[in-house]
């Protein structure tokens, strides 16, 4: 008997695009329950579309790191290029601490 | 690991794992360029920071529901209110992708019993599902029927 999760990992590696729900939702789940102190129930399905999201917002941020990667001429990706990328980008404006400490 | 990690955090740290993200964010840049580690390691951590942010607001999201358990529509909701409203037509696309797949699966492949759909037939079966997804969230985004009216400026 095929297991659902052996299956849609099968799946999502097949379907082209690369890293479809390969963050492990469990680790997922874990952090949103950590993010705060009376987090409710955590339905089975809203760590599949914060993995999509995830993998989203990633993707954002790197590709704008990136930007600032290529304005300076390097081809190695810094610390500061993340920074200025947040910085820059007003929705990231929640990573600003973030950023500034490290 | 500077002293501010292990007193900053009091319960064990969940964070995403490296190998896994490390893959993902080469994978978004040409082969040959390169990524420091504090960089590498400091994009792990703005994930993981940006999941506490559409946490936190998915919960205020479900509470102004009166729902008990978070479910995917709160966190649609909640990425709209945080700006990244960009993202929810991809998200969701992902997510009932993953209800078709895991549906195949338990079924024992009943899809191809039968009604044997054919690709367009799916493809549009797929799109039908999205459209009546998106009523139900463009009517949902009108405002649930009974919602407090205590903080009328965290409205969007």
């Amino acid at each position: 008997m095929r297991q659902a999760g052996t299956y849609s990992g099968l799946l999502s590696k097949m379907s082209g695009r690369a890293g479809t729900h390969s963050l492990p939702l469990a680790r997922i789940k874990k952090i949103m329950k950590k993010s705060g102190d009376d987090v409710k129930m955590i339905s089975g399905e809203a760590p599949i579309v914060f993995s999509k999201a995830c993998e989203l917002f990633i993707e954002e941020l790197t590709k704008r790191s990136w930007t600032m990667t290529m304005q300076g001429k390097r081809r190695t990706l810094l610390k500061d290029d993340v920074a200025s990328a947040v910085i820059a980008t007003d929705i990231f404006d929640f990573l600003l601490t973030l950023v500034s400490e490290s | 690991m500077e002293p501010m990690d292990i007193v900053g955090k009091s319960k064990e740290d969940a964070s995403l794992p490296k190998a896994t993200m490390t893959k993902i964010i080469k994978e978004m840049l040409p082969a040959d360029v390169r990524v420091a580690r504090d960089a590498q390691d400091l994009l792990i951590e703005c994930c993981v920071e940006f999941i506490n942010l559409v946490s936190s607001e998915s919960n205020e999201v479900c509470s102004r529901e009166d729902k008990r358990t978070i479910a995917p529509e709160h966190v649609l909701k909640a990425l709209e209110v945080l700006g990244f409203g960009e993202y929810i037509e991809e998200v969701y696309a992902a997510y009932e992708q993953h209800k078709l797949e895991t549906m195949d699966s338990l079924k024992g492949g009943k899809w191809s019993n039968g009604a044997e759909m054919t690709e367009e037939e799916a493809a549009a079966e797929q799109q039908r599902m999205f459209a009546e997804a998106r009523a139900r969230m463009n009517g949902g985004a009108a405002g649930p029927p009974k919602q407090p009216d205590i903080n009328p400026s965290l409205e969007s």
